[in-house]
């Protein structure tokens, strides 16, 4: 028989076992939409995590104490005991560096902020006055730390805007004083309403200059130094000059490490790499479930239908013309069960997406041709032996199969 | 040559430890155009011997030639080719697929077929299943489900689907055996015609009636053929 008309009798097949074919289906339609939204979820992460470093500036480059094997580890390196960077060198890099804009060394702990009217628990930053500069904050009253506030440890404060609000409510805050951790501060300025930066709430921290938090944590030893190439294709040198710099003054050794967006986006995109495919393992596995599925309709179907295989038979097919059927229904089922899985993720996603344009989870198109032949191959495997199985049915016997 | 050719055909079963004799040494030549009907006891044989003339099952042991070729050095391709073009098969149960229509049933060989003849086409397929079914006399039921069906219908759908791919030989195994007397008259009426249209016709049966209609008689007991040709029984 030709395929057109196997094609049709599958159709009809399908048809008559509505229910059955449904609900196999079903199988393929997790299997697919599971396939499609998963991997939407990891280029949908990846996208949102890639501009938000974007946003950062492609010219910051930060340097933290201690040396990480860069091949082994996947996310931001983690400081280790070994090396200390310094105020020294920080003066340094400002005096030596030519290719850098801005350095400022940074400190950073957990703290108390209160003045007569609330207490507030913050993230306490301690930063030169170059630091607004690397980061582009703006400063909406008063100013940022100046040169001597630095040099000399001044005991002023620049609040974030929620802060300031939480202290002070809508009344001028600048020239008051605030006990950061019981130790009085002057306000000299308020920064614009930012949000998220680099994972910290720049509206909920309180930045002091880098030799008062040294002071206030009773140490030496910086938190990290964050710099900014004077422009974005001069990055590469500016590192170079910076790691030239720092060596020197650390006896030639390199016990510090050095971040650059370029290197963020690369071990951010490694580990968001790992979510996709991770996902698309489970992913995966929903499909094989999915193809297990059919295979299990299929042979009971093929049990079921015993008899009329038989008969079949009896009028002519051959051995191919039953396998050709079965492979034809266990495909034509899992492949509509495929094309509905895309569609409807596809609603879904774009529905989302029109609703809440935030939420970005639209399936990237590359993915579309690898699901809708996931599901054709699905079908072809899955369906192989049962098929075979119907084909080999001695006639005789299927006949006289109750 | 003879169109069915039976050589010394055996047919076991092993049923465990036990090895049933279905068929003892069978040696029978039927010609083209004969008429013949097949009794005997329940269990003697007669449907494993119509099974294998069918081409449904094998035989343990023996030849058989079917219009000259030995079927039993056949391909199982072959086989299926000679169940298609040369033999019509018509079963007390009727067979029929419980989910398409009489049309439909009766198309089925004709697209397997398809397989063997290209110049079918699905209008031609329709055609000549729509006139096969007149030719049972069932033009007003063709789109009727077989539950839709009273039993002489459903054994004309399948006398039909037997004839319709122009078989040489119709084989049908107790086709009466689940209707009344007067359709099974009505049944019996067309074999009768067919066969004087040239088709060789056997038909197992218990009814003596029957048999005695027909001008060969062939008696089977305990897996052994006796002919009763000019016998009367
Ligand atoms: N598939 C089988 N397995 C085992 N034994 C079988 C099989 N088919 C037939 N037999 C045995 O072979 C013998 C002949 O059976 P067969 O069906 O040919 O009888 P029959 O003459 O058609 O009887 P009836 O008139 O009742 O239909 C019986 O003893 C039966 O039990
Ligand atoms: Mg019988």
């Amino acid at each position: 028989m030709i395929f057109r008309k196997i094609l049709v009798n599958s159709a009809e097949a399908i048809v008559e076992n509505k229910l059955r074919s449904a609900l196999t289906m079903l199988g393929m339609i997790i299997g697919v939409m599971a396939v499609i939204l998963l991997v939407s979820v990891g280029t949908g992460a990846k996208r949102y995590i890639t501009s938000e470093f974007e946003s950062l500036g492609t010219n910051v480059i930060l340097v933290q104490p201690g040396k990480t094997d860069k091949k082994n580890s996947m996310g931001p390196p983690v400081a280790s005991s070994k090396g200390k960077l310094t105020i020294a060198d920080v003066e340094a890099l400002q005096k030596n560096a030519q290719s850098l804009a801005a350095v400022s060394g940074v400190m950073f702990g957990a703290g108390v902020v209160k003045n007569d009217l609330a207490t507030n628990n913050i993230n306490i930053l301690g930063s030169n006055d170059q630091f607004n500069r690397i980061f582009n904050m703006t400063i909406i009253e008063g100013n940022y730390f100046s040169k001597e506030d630095e040099e000399s440890g001044r005991r002023v404060a620049v609040l974030g805007h929620t802060i300031k609000e939480n202290l002070f409510g809508s009344s001028n805050a600048l020239g008051k004083l605030v006990k950061i951790n019981e130790s009085e501060h002057r306000v000299i300025g308020i920064i614009k309403p930012t949000g998220d930066k680099l994972g910290f709430n720049v509206d909920d921290m309180v930045f002091i200059p880098t030799k008062s938090s040294l002071r206030l944590f009773n140490t030496d030893k910086l938190f990290g130094i964050r710099a900014s190439a004077k422009s974005r294709s001069g990055i590469d040198d500016a590192v170079a000059e910076l790691t030239a710099v720092l060596k020197e003054r650390h006896n030639g050794e390199e016990d510090f490490t050095i971040i650059t967006q370029v290197t963020m986006v690369e071990s951010m995109n490694t580990i968001l790499n790992m979510l996709t495919y991770a996902l698309g393992a489970i992913a995966f596995i929903s499909m094989l479930v999915g193809g297990i599925g059919i295979m299990n309709i299929m042979l009971v179907s093929v049990t079921e239908r015993t008899r009329e295989i038989g008969i079949r038979r009896a009028v002519g097919a051959r051995r191919s013309d039953i396998l050709k059927q079965f492979m034809i229904e266990a495909v034509v089922i899992s492949v509509s069960g495929g094309l509905l899985g895309i569609f409807i993720s596809m609603a879904i996603t774009y529905t989302l997406y029109f609703f809440l344009p935030g939420f970005d989870m639209r399936p990237p198109f590359w993915i579309l041709p690898p699901s809708f032949f996931l599901s054709f191959f699905t079908g072809v495997i899955f369906g192989v032996w049962p098929a075979r199985k119907a084909a080999h049915i001695q006639t005789i016997d299927a006949l006289r199969y109750e | 040559m003879a169109l069915i050719e039976l050589k010394n055909i055996h047919k076991h079963f092993l049923m465990g430890e036990e090895n049933i004799h279905a068929l003892n040494s069978i040696n029978i030549s039927i010609n083209e155009g004969e008429l013949t009907s097949i009794v005997g006891t329940s269990g003697s044989g007669k449907s494993t011997l119509m099974n294998i003339i069918g081409l449904l099952d094998l035989p343990s042991e023996g030849q058989y030639f079917l219009d000259g070729k030995n079927t039993t050095e056949m391909s199982d391709d072959d086989l299926s080719k000679y169940r298609n073009q040369k033999i019509g098969f018509v079963f007390q149960s009727f067979n029929l697929l419980p989910k398409s229509s009489a049309l439909k049933n009766v198309e089925m060989p004709m697209q397997y077929a398809s397989a063997y003849n290209k110049n079918l086409t699905d209008s031609m397929i329709r055609k000549m299943s729509l006139e096969t079914l007149d030719k049972v006399g069932l033009s007003s039921r063709v789109h009727h489900l077989p539950n839709e069906l009273s039993g002489g219908q459903r054994q004309r759908v399948a006398i039909a689907r037997a004839l319709v791919n122009n078989p040489k030989i119709l084989l049908a195994d107790e086709p009466t055996g689940a209707l009344d007397s007067k359709t099974s008259e009505e049944i019996l009426t067309l074999f009768h015609e067919l066969n004087s249209q040239g088709v060789t016709v056997i038909i197992v049966t218990h009814d003596n009636k029957i048999a005695h209609r027909c001008r060969r008689v062939l008696s089977m007991s305990d897996g052994i053929m006796q002919d009763l040709d000019g016998i009367k029984i």
